[in-house]
């Protein structure tokens, strides 16, 4: 056990931190210039950095990877895009396409010249996923997709889409489920933004009608969809497990500073005894979840996969992400509201990974988002309990049976 | 960076355990909380000994093993998980911990041998009536008489005391608050059980009138030998909660997994799946707080003070949630006094507001953040 950073990882901190100075913008006004900034990322080795060199990574370990996302959270610099593409489809053809499949897609996922989404979730298929009911029809040289997709992040700006749709009805409903990869431009493909309780559109609706996916777009084989999806939803709760802390840490710090300011019965909320316990409480679980970052990047770095470790991972940073607003909003007060006419010295300076919003109010709504997506607190509490302290499966209606 | 067990650390809690898990069985805890003697085995002492683990942290020379926090938290734990009933924290990271940090060279030599041998116990009086764990609370006098100091005044919760044959004791001399050995048979003092609802353990207060202190270290400087000894006190019986937690989650999962309500084992409710999957989260993040703060107290990390206090306050809580949480998840058999589950569960409560409580840590580290940045 030796918690302090390698020599090696040190200097490569340095260096990254040069690099940043050096190379950040200032500011990002349009999808070009984060794409021009994405694509500078990419040229000096600093996304995509875990992808095989073959496939245009860097083969870099996860401590440099995890190191290069923190400088960046430290600097406040612009997130690169595409994340999903990156993150999530490219890894998925790496793993399950063919070489053609390769071949054609990776480079310009790295590049962020051809854009991802992914279309999993449906509304009557959300944390029941394999109850999706977009279907695709085998036309014998290509598929026929007919369905309505929900909850698609970068839906408006992607160019491709990984799919899942069912092909085969007959089937219990996990086995029933294939993988494609879909073009979103073509007229089939109707997206719609999808207006959020932020006010703001991340996500949004995709509705298909008699959209066509060729057949050398499926991923794997027929009716393997639903696995290929599980190790899909494992790269999503990789995650930036040290870049995250250092966001937090540095809206800590901010929400010190206004409880220095904000007044309440006279003196600074910040010599309350009740604020200071709160504070105290939200600082000790900051630091608990730095020291369970360290902890998976120790697994990482020897090669082991968390697996459903990740579920702890997620379910502790998303439900302490909406405590930690809560708490910033009690401090804050109406101050914290504000989406306008923010004054300088409560505006939030985090650039978030959908963009620079700058509020209070904006990331305080956003920690709703956390315990819902990639698999509520609820479905992580299942799969802890499941497969890491092996408690009984509940009888479930669906285990058996087709969907027809 | 890495935050994972060496070979060295891994055999190390398995001999442990296995040794517990043969010596130390509920049958034996529960033999000893009824004991009328001392309230520990002298047999499994003598093993401990034998084994290393009674001078695990101090230097070769001193007749101990030389090992770290890490190995010394991850001992604490394992006695944690069994309740072990004995003075082993109070001699090993009380006395003895005090005394490698504060002591002459020629009370190192006296007494941690001795401590790492078995042959002598020790503990340490650091609470008085107020429950001010500030070292500057200190009400207990010390007056000067002739080559030696004279003490007055009274100490509550002195773990095993009644056993101890050496007491660490802050007092208050003209200097300042300073440290005192004391031979708590000696004349003028007087050690009177006071019994709490862990069994396990078992207090002591200690009133002292005119007793006789030796000299620990410089008059007057107690203080940060004691603050150094409260922090690694609060990681080591983080440790022992963080043991006693994983214990109570254990025999929760194993339970649900066993137990039938309405047809079917509970375990596959998600009231309770749930549940046990929050307590495992716990008992997890627990683990990472006592052994990142046992790490940064023993390299002398830059954030180690700052540790001591996150891991205190996080396990506090923690461990009374898991533990009452596996009550819970047992209904009635888990509130019988047969049933084991109690003995775990009153350990960490015991623990729970010794070294400061959460909200003690709390405002230390808020303190703390308050006076860096207003460097």
């Amino acid at each position: 056990m030796d918690l302090n950073y390698t020599a090696e990882d040190v200097i490569f901190r340095k260096q990254v931190r040069a690099w940043l100075e050096q190379n950040m913008p200032r500011q990002i006004r349009n999808l070009d210039e984060r794409k021009a900034w994405h694509r500078r990322l990419y040229e000096a080795g600093y996304l995509g950095m875990g992808w095989p060199k073959e496939y245009g990574g860097q083969g870099a370990r996860p401590m440099e990877q995890a190191i290069v996302a923190d400088e960046m959270a430290r600097a406040g610099a612009p997130a690169p895009t595409n994340s999903l593409g990156v993150g999530i489809v490219g890894p998925t053809i790496v793993v399950h396409g063919t070489d053609a499949q390769k071949r054609r897609y990776l480079r310009k996922i790295l590049t962020a010249e051809e854009m991802w989404c992914q279309l999993y979730s449906e509304p009557n298929a959300g944390s029941d996923l394999a109850a999706l009911r977009t279907a695709a029809e085998d036309k014998g040289d290509h598929f026929l997709v007919n369905g309505q997709k929900i909850w698609t992040s970068g839906g408006a700006i992607a160019d491709w889409g990984l799919l899942l749709a069912r092909t085969d009805p007959s089937v219990a409903k996990h086995k029933g489920i294939s993988c494609f990869l879909m073009n979103m431009r073509q007229p089939g493909v109707d997206v719609r933004p999808l207006k959020q309780i932020t006010g703001s559109s991340e996500f949004c609706e995709v509705f298909m009608t008699n959209a066509r996916v060729e057949k050398d777009n499926q991923i794997g084989r027929l009716g393997e969809g639903w696995g290929i999806a599980q190790t899909t939803l494992g790269y999503e709760r990789g995650g930036r497990a040290l870049a995250r802390i250092t966001t937090y840490a540095s809206q800590y710090r901010q929400l010190m500073d206004a409880a220095r300011r904000l007044k309440r019965n006279g003196r600074p909320i910040l010599d309350d005894a009740v604020t200071r316990q709160k504070l105290g409480r939200i600082w000790t679980d900051l630091e608990v979840e730095r020291y369970g970052a360290l902890r998976v990047l120790t697994m990482l770095e020897r090669g082991e996969h968390p697996g459903a470790g990740g579920s702890l991972t997620k379910l502790s940073y998303s439900e302490f992400e909406k405590r930690f607003m809560e708490l910033a909003e009690e401090i804050l007060g109406p101050y914290g509201q504000l989406t306008d006419g923010v004054p300088a010295e409560y505006r939030l300076e985090v650039d978030t990974a959908v963009g620079d919003h700058g509020t209070w109010a904006y990331a305080f709504l956003w920690s709703r988002a956390g315990t819902i997506y990639a698999g509520s607190s609820e479905i992580q509490k299942n799969v802890i309990g499941e497969r890491i302290l092996g408690l009984p499966k509940e009888s479930r209606a669906d285990r058996v049976g087709g969907t027809r | 960076m890495n935050f994972s067990f060496s070979e060295d650390q891994t055999l190390l809690r398995s001999s442990v355990r296995a040794a517990l898990d043969e010596q130390c069985k509920p049958a034996h805890v529960r033999a000893m909380m009824e004991d009328t003697g001392n309230g520990y085995g002298e047999s499994l002492w003598g093993e401990m000994a034998k084994l290393g683990w009674l001078g695990l942290p101090f230097a070769e020379e001193q007749g101990g093993a030389g090992l770290g926090l890490v190995e010394l938290a991850l001992v604490l734990e394992e006695m944690g998980r069994a309740a072990y009933p004995g003075p082993y924290f109070a001699s090993v990271v009380l006395a003895g911990l005090g005394l490698q940090a504060g002591g002459r060279a020629d009370q190192k030599e006296k007494w941690l041998p001795a401590i790492a041998s078995g042959q002598a116990r020790g503990t340490a009086a650091l609470l008085e009536d107020s429950l001010d764990w500030d070292p500057a609370s200190t009400t207990t006098t010390a007056t000067k008489t002739g080559a030696g100091w004279s003490l007055s005044g009274v100490k509550r919760f002195v773990p095993w005391a009644h056993v101890a044959d050496v007491a660490l004791v802050p007092a208050r001399a003209p200097e300042g608050v300073s440290l005192f050995l004391v031979d708590p048979r000696a004349a003028g003092v007087t050690v009177t059980p006071m019994v709490g609802i862990d069994l396990t353990n078992r207090w002591s207060e200690v009133r002292l009138d005119g007793a006789t202190g030796e000299l620990v270290g410089q008059a007057g400087g107690a203080g940060p030998v004691l603050e150094g000894l409260l922090r690694r006190a609060a990681v080591g019986a983080s440790a022992e909660m963080l043991g006693a937690a994983r214990r109570c989650l254990d025999m929760s999962v194993g339970y649900v997994k066993v137990r039938e309500q309405f047809g079917q084992l509970i375990g596959s409710f998600q009231a309770i799946r749930h549940r046990c999957a929050e307590m495992l989260l716990e008992v997890e993040k627990a683990h990472s707080a006592v052994y990142y703060a046992a790490w940064a107290l023993g390299a002398g990390a830059e954030d180690a003070t700052m540790a001591a206090s996150v891991c205190k306050s996080f396990v506090s809580e923690a461990a009374r949630q898991v533990c009452g949480d596996a009550i819970q998840v047992h209904g009635g058999i888990g509130f019988t006094w047969e049933y084991d589950l109690h003995l775990y569960f009153k350990r960490a409560k015991a623990l729970e507001p010794l070294y400061g409580d959460a909200a003690y840590h709390r405002e230390l580290l808020i303190r703390g953040q308050v006076l860096h940045s207003d460097k």
